[in-house]
């Protein structure tokens, strides 16, 4: 983004002396000891207001005696675990939705800013509507709806919904197969794991090394070479053959229903299910937005020349116009990115125990709120600067690359 | 920008290092963002902030116009009753279960009257007190009728409703811990977890047992549901108040026992004006704060006039009417419970007022 001064031809006569406080770096200097100086007025305000307080974070590592749902992979119960546990607890269920969220949102955010393209007027008129519906509606009560709809428009697990024994369907939630580590060479040495995982590495340099050397061949020879679909299909053939070598060791776990809850498998609850599917739906009307703005500031010249020397309509808009729209994409797309893990915290609007939940359960049991919004805040902002760095990165990377 | 976000970081660390320098022992217990003198505020004021539950029926409920009805309520109105002379005077606030204590704190109520259990924690490091407990209750649980849960041990796996923020939510997990079984929590606020379990997505609908009794009353099909026969907790519903406003505290302590009390003597609203015009004996002169047979007024020195418990039971009766007007319709009976005065069996035994 660097912007290059323009130098002043030689000869001419030096620019007269900018006033102190006018000059970039001064002013820069000022309003940033501004910022802290009323940073830390505010700070020491609300410190003196609540006065006589007892400030610590000890409180943390005591027993929680609560518990909490919506447990993934985890089964932490708050009789011997501490506050801070529980804490850990909600913020790995706040991470689950948010990856979750960002991941969906950028796929349909991308289909749904393409469609809006769409010279078929029934695609782009529904695209629309999808967008001007969904960002124009407040996210809360949207997520609330979806919860709605899905615990009272969903059978009770009494009633549940069977697709041939492999996927259940009621207001419990969702059950899908999942895997579960079975035969092969489970009860064997355990280094065999680390084996599996190395195998399915290498597999994955060598599909990039042949994606990559196609690429190459596609640029010089401008034959079609079909990088993509080479690794992804290698990939996959290579993680095949070392499953079967191995002895097949992850078998799928159908669910079933006992009694009144889902067993084995993988339970999605609807707490879940309507968070992510709020902040999906929304942030991808926002996503599909920034896809068309970016792909409409490209000058028309691009997708005409693209048509120009017979790429297909799919080629166009993967090797023409996606990679020169990214440019644009990502430093606005980073920001809804940040918007979803923030927006995260309605979670407690449907009962799911994310960090901000769990957070307030602890709080409302002995206090010190201060600390925990304290707590509260420095965890949003971790999870903002990663997301940030990431993006960053990707952002170099797009930049670089069409250089 | 970035540059920006590093000093503020900077600034928030700092900050931090402020807060967490004085480690204490964990108390906390000071508390008491606004002190100092409630009756006065409320008189200056000219109306009672009461922090009360929407969305109970029977204890604290919003009815259709807008207007406030239930045990809970009563009190509230009693005590605006005794401090302005006026019950309606009292400004209803909804406080939800897990904002009840912070509205306290930063004064948004005078009061909480909200099926609030009384705990050694809440008393010790929360900025609340309680005051005189008006409704002793305790936990049960609610199934559907259909249900295989018919005891403790049935309830193994299951999915349990319960409002956040609650001592049931704790006594949840000592109950499980105790009988060695799993179970899963669904926490929501207000009427989300009666929401919840009505549409069955738990198994289990927990909470103190008046106020289940008060919820499944008020549902169409109440007979689709089941009361589990199991108490697992104490729950003394007591009204709050800010730390270290003891004048203020004795006011509500008070209005609660005067009213206990007036029930033992036999005052009713139906005869309080004619009692206080002419007492029939010295007790009932000194609760309604009139002189017996010509006799001087006793003062007690409370921070409000001696008539405070007189203007209560005109507003709104003793403590079997408020019962009998709010509970009793709900299906709870009160012979033979903690709830009856201790001369019938009950634990409701007023200090003499005196």
């Amino acid at each position: 983004m660097a912007t290059h001064a323009p130098q002043p031809p030689a000869g001419l006569p030096e620019p007269p002396e900018v006033p102190l406080v006018y000059q970039r770096r001064i002013r820069d200097l000022l309003i940033q000891a501004l910022y802290v100086a009323v940073t830390a007025l505010v700070i020491a305000y609300v410190v003196l207001q609540l006065g006589g307080r007892e400030y610590g974070f000890g409180f943390l590592n005591q027993p929680a005696s609560f518990d909490v749902g919506n447990q993934w992979l985890t089964n932490i119960d708050g009789t011997t675990n501490s506050r801070f546990t529980m804490y850990l607890v909600g913020v790995w269920s706040t991470i689950r939705v948010v990856v979750l969220a960002i991941a969906l949102s950028t796929v349909f955010g991308i289909l749904i800013g393409v469609a809006r393209l769409s010279s078929n007027w029934l695609v782009s008129r529904l695209a629309m509507l999808f967008v001007e519906t969904f960002r124009n509606a407040p996210l809360f009560v949207q997520i609330v709806l979806w919860y709605a709809v899905v615990l009272f428009g969903l059978p009770t697990i009494q009633n549940v919904i069977n697709v041939g024994d492999f996927l259940f369907l009621s207001n419990r939630g969702i059950a899908i197969p999942w895997t579960v580590p079975d035969g092969g060479f489970w009860g064997g040495p355990d280094w065999m794991v680390g084996v599996w995982v190395a195998a399915l590495f290498a597999a994955g340099g060598l599909a990039f090394w042949v994606r990559r050397r196609r690429q190459t061949a596609e640029r010089e020879t401008g034959k079609v070479q079909y990088p993509n679909r080479w690794a992804l299909g290698l990939f996959a053939a290579l993680a095949l053959a070392s499953f079967i070598l191995l002895g097949m060791p992850v078998a799928i776990d159908r669910p079933i229903v006992e009694g009144t809850t889902y067993a084995e498998g993988m339970a999605i609850y609807p707490e879940f299910a309507a968070l992510l599917l709020g902040l999906v739906v929304y942030t991808s009307a926002f996503v599909a937005e920034i896809v068309r703005g970016s792909i409409q500031a490209l000058p028309r010249g691009q997708t005409e020349a693209a048509s120009a020397i017979g790429l297909t309509a799919y080629q166009r808009l993967t090797t023409v116009i996606l990679p020169q729209a990214l440019r644009q994409i990502i430093p606005s797309v980073t920001n809804q990115y940040l918007n979803v893990s923030k927006n995260s915290s309605l979670a407690s609007g449907v009962s799911y125990f994310d960090l901000f939940f769990v957070a307030n359960i602890i709080q409302n049991k002995i206090g010190h709120a201060v600390e925990v919004f304290l707590l509260i805040t420095v965890t949003y902002m971790l999870m903002s600067l990663v997301i940030s760095l990431i993006m960053n990165y990707i952002n170099r990377r797009v930049t670089l690359h069409s250089v | 920008m970035k540059r920006l976000a590093l000093l503020g970081l900077v600034a928030a660390v700092f900050a931090l290092a402020a807060c967490g320098g004085d480690d204490g022992d964990g108390d906390g217990a000071a508390g008491g963002d606004v002190r100092g003198d409630t009756v006065a505020l409320i008189e200056e004021r000219g109306a009672l902030k009461c922090g009360v539950t929407d969305t109970l029926p029977g204890f604290g409920f919003r009815e259709p116009d807008g207007s406030f009805s239930g045990f809970d309520i009563e009190f509230c109105k009693a005590i605006a009753a005794a401090v302005l002379g006026d019950d309606a005077e009292v400004e209803f606030v909804a406080a939800s279960s897990s904002a009840r204590f912070e509205l306290l704190s930063a004064g948004e109520v005078d009061l909480l009257s909200r099926v609030t259990t009384i705990t050694a924690e809440r008393d010790a490091s929360r900025a609340v007190d309680f005051a005189q407990t008006t409704f002793y209750d305790g936990q049960g649980f609610v199934v559907h009728a259909d249900s295989d849960i018919y005891d403790a041990a049935d309830m193994g796996g299951a999915t349990i409703c319960v409002a956040a923020g609650t001592t049931t939510e704790q006594n949840l997990d000592d109950f499980f811990n105790e009988q060695g079984l799993s179970y899963t929590p669904l926490s929501g606020e207000g009427s989300e977890p009666q929401d919840q379990f009505v549409a069955r997505r738990c198994d289990v609908f927990t909470s103190d047992k008046s106020g289940l009794a008060a919820r499944i009353a008020s549902l169409p099909n109440s007979d689709d549901y089941r009361f589990l026969p199991l108490t697992i907790s104490k729950e003394p519903l007591a009204p709050g108040v800010r730390d270290y406003d003891s004048d203020w505290k004795d006011v509500v302590s008070w209005v609660v026992w005067g009213l206990i009390n007036a029930e033992e003597l036999g005052v009713t609203s139906a005869n309080v004006d004619a009692w206080a015009a002419d007492p029939p004996n010295t007790a009932v002169a000194r609760l309604l704060g009139v002189p017996f047979e010509g006799g001087e007024t006793a003062d007690l020195g409370f921070a409000v006039d001696p008539q405070f418990i007189q203007r209560a039971l005109r507003a709104v009766g003793n403590y079997g009417e408020i019962y009998a007007r709010t509970v009793e319709p709900l299906g709870i009976t009160r012979a033979g419970t903690l709830n009856a005065l201790y001369t019938e069996g009950g634990i409701l035994y007023a200090p003499p007022y005196r």
